[in-house]
Formats: structure tokens, sequence, C-alpha cells
């Protein structure tokens, strides 16, 4: 299970509102323990990607280094990457999975016609084949 | 020697530090006996066939190791390496 608080998820449903048409992507820290993952800062990071990006974002390892150091600094844990899918269903894509590492949870937010829809979270495997959906909890008020 | 920056998914494999020092003069020996000592921490950085999986970085410092020596990149007591995955992804394949 995976709770993002107020804050962190006004942050990322604006960042992929204002990033629309094109994905958006950042990181998700906060706390982990055995009831689930809190999400209580977000970091928004530039989407990479060399071409369009309407379909696709790239995190350079090098701004991940430096949310790493971030969250070491305000004594929290890099728990989970975001991004968005302009015009598109909040699944895990092939694309995604491809390029995916298993030791994050994965938040896609869904944003139609501009605006936010919904949001789904993953889980994927080691091996790049499969993603498990995660119970993802954000604040709909 | 050299201390090695451990993300939070993967500290569960050693003791849950977020750092561990690990003996080698290279990049390649540091990353042998911190994973010799941690087998399960061997299994989510590395393949079977013993190489670095396809999501996982090297830095030495501010470096990717790619772009210096790779694992024969020297490594100094004051050095640190830190472990950090490729993220990318999208909608369409390809697009």
């Amino acid at each position: 299970m995976i709770e993002i608080s107020l804050e962190p998820w006004e942050r990322m449903v604006a960042h992929a509102e204002a990033t629309y048409p094109n994905e958006c992507c950042g990181v998700m820290l906060g706390s982990v323990d055995e009831t689930g993952k809190a999400v209580t800062v977000a970091l928004p990071l530039d989407n990479a990607s060399a071409g369009p990006q309407a379909a696709r974002y790239e995190i350079r390892p090098a701004d991940l280094l430096e949310a790493d150091r971030e969250a070491r600094r305000r004594k929290l844990e890099l728990i989970g990457i975001y991004h968005s899918h302009p015009d598109c269903d909040a699944y895990f894509s092939e694309t995604d999975l491809k390029n995916s590492c298993p030791w994050y949870s994965f938040v896609v937010i869904s944003v139609q016609a501009g605006r936010f829809d919904h949001a789904n979270s993953w889980l994927p495997d080691a091996d790049q084949t499969k993603a498990e959906k995660e119970e993802l909890i954000w604040p709909k008020s | 020697m050299a201390k090695v920056l451990i993300p939070t998914p993967l500290r569960q494999y050693v003791e849950k530090k977020d750092s561990v020092e690990a003996d080698g003069a290279t990049v390649g020996e540091v990353l042998a006996a911190l994973t010799g000592t941690h087998p399960g921490l061997r299994k989510q950085i590395y393949t079977e066939e013993g190489k670095l999986r396809s999501f996982v970085n090297v830095y030495l410092n501010d470096e990717d190791i790619r772009y210096l020596d790779k694992d024969k990149t020297a490594v100094g007591a004051a050095d640190v390496l830190s472990i950090v995955p490729s993220i990318a992804g999208g909608t369409k394949a390809g697009a």
C-alpha cells in the first residue's frame, strides 16, 4: 500500500497538468514501515527524453542520484517514481515495463484533456516482464 | 575501502544500513566484496550471468563509471559509490 499526502499529491497533479500534453516525471519521498509506504514529499524532475515527450519520459540517472541525496538530507527515503499519461489511462505500458526498475513504486497519473482523471500505482518485477497493481491512496477531496 | 550508498529498497539486504563500507582498489573489487558478503544484494544488481542488470548504473561520486574506466575505475578511501537505476517509460513503444 502507498499513501500520498495532500501536499505532494497536489504538486504531482499540478505538475502533470502543467506538462500536458507531454509526459511529466518525478520522485516521491517519504517513509516505509510494516503498514506500507507514506509519501510526504514529491520532487518534480525534468523529462530528459530526447524525442517528442507526449508519449515518452526519461529520468537522468544524475537527477535520480541528486534526488536520493535530497532524501538523505531530509532524513526521508526515496520510495517511488511518478509520471503522467496524457490522454491515456493509468496503466503500466510495455514501454514503462521495459524501462522500469523493481525497487520502486511507480505511480502513473492519467491526464485527460489537460485535467487529472485517475491514477494507479504499479510494482514491476525484476525481469521487467510484468507489473502488479499496488493499492494507492490519495486525498480525493 | 570505499563507502557505498544503498538505495532504500535494497537496505533489507544489508542489515537495513543506508551505506556500507567495502574493500577494493577498483569499483569492480568494491562491488564484488560488497555483494560477496551480501548475496541478497547481488541478485538485485547482477544477472545470473554476473553482469550488472540493464537498469543499474554505478556512480563514483558524481561520475557514471561507464564514462570513467568502468569496473576498473580506481577507488580511494574518500570515494563514495552510488547505485542508481535507469528509469524511463511512456505510453507508446518507440514514440
